[in-house]
């Protein structure tokens, strides 16, 4: 990777609209928007909740297929002079192994990032991330199944992310992403009713991210393997408080629907900082929290 | 589709809490098409980060477009504190607009309340092509007839109706269409308002056979089709207000459908910026 900085899943689609307004050349990795073994309708509007300093959203997975996927999207994204990682949720263990056997074939694949924290699907998702045993049987499953490097994308929403960190890793995990989104409900005070038609959604942007730089340091402590950091980032001060706390990279999420050029300004500002605090390289601040 | 900072030159207060912005852009201006969309990114404040969409209201071409809104939540009350040569952070221009073929020859334009917001800009297109064309606008009163003087100097006849009846035809304006479609007879409906309202002409289109298009609002965060958020629910399965739409023909919308009734009802309630239902004469 040229740098440590790349699009959390679901926020940047295939790269196909933001390559119009920005240069995803720059960018140290792409992630695809979760593919699913089928197409998947998404869920009931309305998706989209403005909170403060947050949205909840409840998009539902929406998207065309694995092999639409391949023929249509991959493509384009691996034109790009960047690694292509592509984020799978299943929902069942096969359906992770098969999704898995299928990438593993494909040529120019950088790394699957295995989604089991979705908040907004029935089955699946989250109900892999949340339990340290069905975590571990997913990736064991995926590891199973593939030689790309694996990164398995916890959710928030347990109690002890350390064990679940520590159960991806034993089964096989190259790295770990975190956080997905947390669980939320906003509800409208004229009608009664929930403003996403799914009821509840995943709350994502600002709002969330102390606890993720929280739960990334709790993580590096349990775990070896690098961690991708995610939740809320905006800048390049965000950025470095996740390096700070122990992440090797960061993935940028809602602020991109806000800025496009989030990501760019990030790498372009972490180099400043670099060059202002003394250090050449960003591995002399990862996991510097003086406690 | 661009991402551009650009100069405001104009701000007028057209009525209370309801502002037109002139903003320069020449790229805009010159690509838009009515019924297309700019994102806009309010002054930061208050609590509110996302972009808010405003249909594009009328360009000058080559130069500068506008838009008009009411203040409705935090972004639009940030919006209307802006001042004459702030600068805006806009991406656009996005959606895919009204569409027309080259012979049609009569036109409706319905708008309620804010609804004239990409009406207008239409209007002023169907002028150039040499299209006969009825503006048929709703508002609440006499003293908020947004734009009403723009639309009956550019349409064939305008017409007009009140919730009070304190100009024109006392009611709404979908009673006011369906007393006067069988005079009109146009080919093609265009409308803008309410849900509530759009609906209603809806069926009022399909009894007459006449071709309808509405420009619907959603909840948007990206603006520019990534992030799924905007789905409406058409006989073709969701599609997205902010790419596929905002403007759709009503044959393809589940206005019945229970689930779309349960995903436009309210929208989020933490900022709006369509004008609320009880706020327009649909």
């Amino acid at each position: 990777m040229k740098n440590p900085v790349m699009p959390a899943s679901g926020t940047f689609g295939a790269g196909r609209e933001y390559s119009e307004l920005m240069d995803i050349n720059r960018l140290g990795a792409l992630v695809a928007k979760t593919v699913t073994l089928k197409p998947r309708d998404g869920n009931i509007p309305p998706r989209l909740c403005e909170v403060s300093s947050g949205m909840l959203n409840s998009i539902g997975l929406q998207n065309e297929g694995i092999d639409h996927f391949l023929k249509h999207d991959f493509p384009f994204m691996k034109e790009f002079d960047v690694p292509v990682i592509i984020n799978i949720a299943g929902n069942s263990l096969e359906e992770y192994a098969q999704l898995c056997r299928e990438i593993d074939r494909v040529e120019g694949v950088s790394g699957i990032e295995l989604n089991i924290s979705c908040p907004n699907i029935k089955a699946g998702g989250i109900a892999f991330g949340a339990s340290s045993k069905l975590a571990e049987q997913v990736t064991a499953a995926a590891r199973y199944n593939t030689q790309l490097p694996l990164i398995v994308k916890l959710t928030p929403n347990v109690y002890n992310i350390s064990k679940i960190a520590r159960a991806v890793t034993s089964a096989g995990a190259d790295a770990i992403s975190l956080i997905n989104t947390m669980v939320g409900m906003s509800i409208d005070t004229n009608t009664f009713k929930p403003n996403l038609g799914n009821i509840t959604g995943g709350l994502s942007g600002p709002a969330i991210k102390p606890i993720a730089v929280r739960m990334v340091w709790e993580v590096a402590q349990s775990v070896k393997i690098p961690i991708i950091g995610i939740g809320g980032i905006s800048n390049a001060l965000d950025a470095v408080e996740f390096f700070l706390a122990g992440a090797t990279a960061v993935a940028v999420g809602t602020a991109n629907f806000i800025n496009p050029l989030t990501m760019t300004d990030i790498i372009s500002g972490l180099e400043a900082y670099l060059v202002d605090k003394g250090f050449t390289d960003i591995g002399q601040i990862i996991g510097k929290v003086k406690t | 589709m661009l991402q551009i900072k650009a100069d405001i030159i104009g701000k007028e207060e057209v009525m209370p809490g309801v502002f037109n912005l002139i903003i320069v852009s020449p790229e805009i201006s010159r690509n838009a098409r009515p019924g297309q969309f700019v994102h806009v990114l309010c002054p930061s404040g208050d609590g509110f980060m996302l972009r808010r969409p405003f249909s594009i209201h009328r360009v000058v071409p080559g130069r500068a477009f506008e838009i008009l809104f009411q203040v409705v939540g935090k972004g639009t009350e940030a919006l209307s504190r802006v001042k004459i040569h702030d600068t805006l952070d806009i991406i656009g221009p996005l959606g895919t607009g009204f569409k027309y073929s080259e012979d049609i020859k009569s036109a409706l334009l319905i708008a309620g309340g804010l609804g004239a917001a990409p009406l207008l800009f239409l209007a002023e297109e169907l002028v150039e092509r040499q299209v006969l064309f009825y503006p048929m606008l709703g508002y609440k009163t006499k003293t908020q007839m947004l734009r009403y003087i723009d639309f009956k100097r550019l349409g064939k006849k305008t017409y007009a109706a009140t919730e009070d009846g304190s100009f024109g035809h006392e009611g709404t304006v979908v009673d006011l269409l369906n007393r006067t479609v069988h005079n009109i007879r146009p080919e093609i409906i265009y409308a803008c308002g309410p849900v509530g309202m759009l609906k209603k002409i809806s069926e009022t289109a399909d009894e007459f056979g006449i071709e309808c298009q509405v420009s619907l609002e959603t909840k948007m965060a990206c603006g520019i089709g990534v992030c799924l958020g905007c789905a409406c629910v058409t006989r073709q399965g969701y599609k997205m207000a902010c790419k596929d739409g905002p403007v759709f023909d009503t044959r393809d919308i589940l206005w019945g459908a229970e689930d779309y009734e349960k995903g436009r009802a309210s929208g989020c309630g933490c900022d709006n910026e369509a004008p609320p239902e009880t706020d327009s004469a649909g």
